[in-house]
């Protein structure tokens, strides 16, 4: 019998997100392609999703 | 002293923080617990009588001795990424890193003992009754007629999952859904439902606290809104200031949690009562702090940054 909770899932819909970013190990933190740190751009980050409260759903239940 | 942040790569949220701790100037390292062994290389020593350890990854190193703090941030499995990974490398690679790191004199955000504890609702909910919060009435059971009775007695009840999507079902979403008074109960047999009454609100609020600050956003619902973190309803995150005793509550409930960090979720009433839904230990925050430009990952920088007590000079622990 499939517990009571999950008669309530549901599909998250597209998960795959495209970043225009990069790992730079030298400075620890993803940068864009012209160098600057990817935090900078705000409107990206945001388009993004990687920053939202269910970001972390698949894998860190403390979202 | 050397700021260690345990998180992915990928993680730009523990971007934010990284470039804080630049712009303070201290040191830091972040390791990925999922590039050990490989990637990164660990080293402990305990054979003299005194401990020494070790750590390096990307060309950056990392002594125990010089070891400020730690932020659990999203890390990794052990050894997820080790060519051959197995549940006993995990182990393996599990106890080596964090055993050398229980051994440090380090200040935690969070302590994964702390963390672990905090993950669980219904202490979580025993721990917001005691600190002073407004929790709505819930159950946890496993007997059908108990949710069934629990349903009857509240009318609007929501269901919600205490752990989050299964992991073995990718791209499923569980989000709190409200349950009708025709529900059939007898699945609750077959793993523990937790039933809530449902809390008709005016907004949601996301209560990030770290150390001894605050920072609070709300975002106003839509009418029968239920999960705030699903659907766009049009409406941004703003700043709005914490109510004396709702910053009382915060503080004793981080206190008896013995977190650095917290991310609380409440339910604004059409009265202004702000209801305690849950509290993350890992709660993200970048959304927040885009969205309402409160600093909090400067705050994060700043509480990792501190001396720990035991290595300030006297007089000023």
């Amino acid at each position: 019998m499939r517990p009571f909770t999950l008669n309530y899932a549901c599909p998250q819909g597209p998960t795959t997100t495209v970043t225009p970013y990069s790992f730079d190990s030298a400075r620890q933190l993803n940068v864009l392609p012209d160098g600057r740190p990817a935090v900078m751009d705000r409107e990206l980050l945001l388009a993004a999703g990687t920053t939202t409260s269910t970001a972390g759903s698949q894998t860190h239940f403390d979202d | 002293m050397t700021v260690l942040i345990l998180t992915s790569e990928e993680d730009v949220t523990a971007d934010m923080v990284v470039a804080a701790l630049h712009s303070l100037g201290t040191p830091v390292l972040r390791l990925n617990p999922a590039d050990l062994p490989g990637k990164a290389v660990l080293s402990a020593d305990y054979a003299h009588g005194d401990f020494t350890g070790h750590l390096s990854v990307n060309g950056h190193v990392l002594s125990m001795g010089g070891l400020r703090s730690v932020w659990v941030r999203r890390p990794g499995e052990p050894a997820a990424h080790a060519p051959e990974p197995s549940p006993w490398l995990t182990a393996e690679t599990r106890q080596a890193l964090y055993g050398m790191l229980y051994s440090a004199t380090a200040r935690w955000m969070n302590h994964p003992r702390d963390a672990e504890r905090a993950r669980l609702k219904p202490w979580q909910l025993r721990v917001a009754h005691l600190s002073g919060f407004a929790v709505p009435p819930t159950v946890f059971t496993t007997s059908p007629r108990l949710a069934r009775e629990f349903t009857e007695e509240h009318k609007d009840v929501v269901v919600k999952s205490a752990s989050g999507p299964p992991p073995e079902e990718p791209g499923t979403a569980l989000p709190t859904t409200l349950i009708g008074a025709d529900a059939d109960f007898s699945a609750v047999a077959a793993g523990p439902a937790l039933l809530q009454r449902y809390v008709p609100k005016r907004a949601d609020i996301r209560l990030t606290c770290v150390g001894t600050q605050l920072f609070a956003a709300r975002k106003t619902a839509e009418p029968g809104q239920v999960d705030g973190r699903y659907g766009d309803t049009g409406h941004p995150w703003q700043p709005v200031s914490v109510p004396g005793r709702i910053a009382v509550a915060v503080r004793e409930y981080v206190v008896l949690a013995s977190l650095a960090y917290a991310a609380f979720d409440f339910a604004e009433d059409e009265d202004g009562v702000w209801w305690f839904l849950e509290c993350n230990q890992g709660g993200q925050f970048g959304f927040v702090e885009l969205e309402t430009g409160q600093p909090v990952s400067e705050a994060v920088a700043r509480w990792l940054s501190q001396v720990p007590a035991h290595l300030r000079p006297a007089g000023r622990r």
